[in-house]
């Protein structure tokens, strides 16, 4: 809680994201979608702006003042790890298999491309939370994401828990807003197709979202 | 979900868990290496009435007690690294402790906990 608050406090959530397990108690609370699993690791989606921009707030040493040791993965992304709880930034890979880790100078952390992000970045919205306000993926960002991603995984069981979240979203997600999403993303092939897969797996109509 | 997909879901989330533990386990182990080892002594001796302390980082090293001066100037920045040291030793001694909770929870043989940690060190995306 203090992690986030303070985050907050520097204005982080004004464009990056919670994103990972640690949404889905949020969702429980706003909109009733009940899922109980989450994981240690705490994930953000942090918003890249210009490569150059300058320092905003130095998150590593906001990080660490907080009582957390850093270090680096074995692939170069930072972690910020506290009585087991791991902390780390991820950010979006536009195509390609580049998966070296991305310095962001805004906030001096190293973050983890991953593809797809920016779905939950480009689609969220705020809420508050206590005394301070917090940014995640709007409930339909978060469940498309999840039906593209769920198809890649390499783990069986992370694609199980993937399409589990988008079973208990899919009772809350709205259609509209699901079209103004999907509209957002130049769909390929094989992303098509990984969603028609999910969608089959949970039982959700495609045409919901908009795709033949 | 049936039951059984959800034992499934859970117990590849214990096993994701295991998978970081170990990671995150070896990164801090590799990071506490940088860090000075040992504690600060100061030891005092009477010259012509006078006092002087010096400072000693004590150790062990291979089984021996090894005392290095530390000049004064060095003191401060060495107390930090001291201090940021003991924080690693903290986070992996709680590392370690869920590592073990863990391996009892999945039951992991060794064959099978090489397995584990062998594969997929990268998560491909949340």
């Amino acid at each position: 809680m203090e992690l986030l608050r303070t985050l907050s406090s520097v204005g982080f959530f004004e464009r990056s994201t919670l994103i990972g397990s640690w949404v889905m108690p949020i969702y429980q609370e706003l909109y009733q979608a009940r899922y109980v699993l989450k994981t240690l690791d705490v994930d953000f989606a942090v918003h890249m702006a210009h490569a150059r921009k300058d320092l905003r707030a130095d998150l590593e040493k906001i990080i660490t003042s907080l009582g957390f040791t850093e270090y680096l993965s074995i692939g170069g992304v930072q972690k910020f790890s506290s009585g087991g709880y791991e902390v780390e930034f991820i950010a979006h890979r536009k195509g390609g298999l580049n998966d070296n880790a991305v310095p962001v100078r805004e906030w001096n952390v190293i973050a983890q491309p991953l593809p797809f992000i920016n779905i939950l970045t480009e689609f969220s919205e705020e809420a508050k939370l206590d005394d301070f306000i917090i940014r995640f993926p709007i409930p339909e960002a978060f469940f498309i994401h999840k039906l593209i991603v769920a198809q890649k995984r390499k783990a069986e069981s992370k694609q199980l828990k993937d399409l589990e979240q988008c079973s208990v979203l899919m009772n809350i997600v709205r259609d509209d807003r699901l079209h103004r999403v999907v509209q957002s993303i130049l769909l390929s092939r094989d992303t098509k197709r990984h969603i028609r897969n999910s969608c089959d797996d949970i039982g959700f109509p495609l045409r919901r979202l908009g795709i033949e | 979900m049936k039951v059984a997909e959800k034992d499934r879901v859970v117990h590849g989330m214990l096993e994701e868990e295991y998978r970081r533990c170990k990671d995150a386990l070896q990164s801090l182990q590799d990071k506490i290496e940088r860090y000075p080892k040992g504690t600060l002594n100061v030891r005092k001796k009477q010259h012509k009435g006078k006092e002087y302390s010096y400072h000693y980082l004590v150790s062990r090293e291979g089984g021996k007690v090894v005392n290095r001066h530390v000049a004064r100037e060095s003191i401060p920045p060495l107390r930090d690294q001291l201090k940021e040291r003991d924080k690693y030793k903290k986070e992996i001694q709680s590392y370690k402790k869920r590592v073990a909770y863990l391996e009892g929870l999945l039951n992991t043989s060794k064959s099978r906990r090489g397995r584990i940690e062998g594969s997929s060190r990268h998560k491909p995306s949340r």
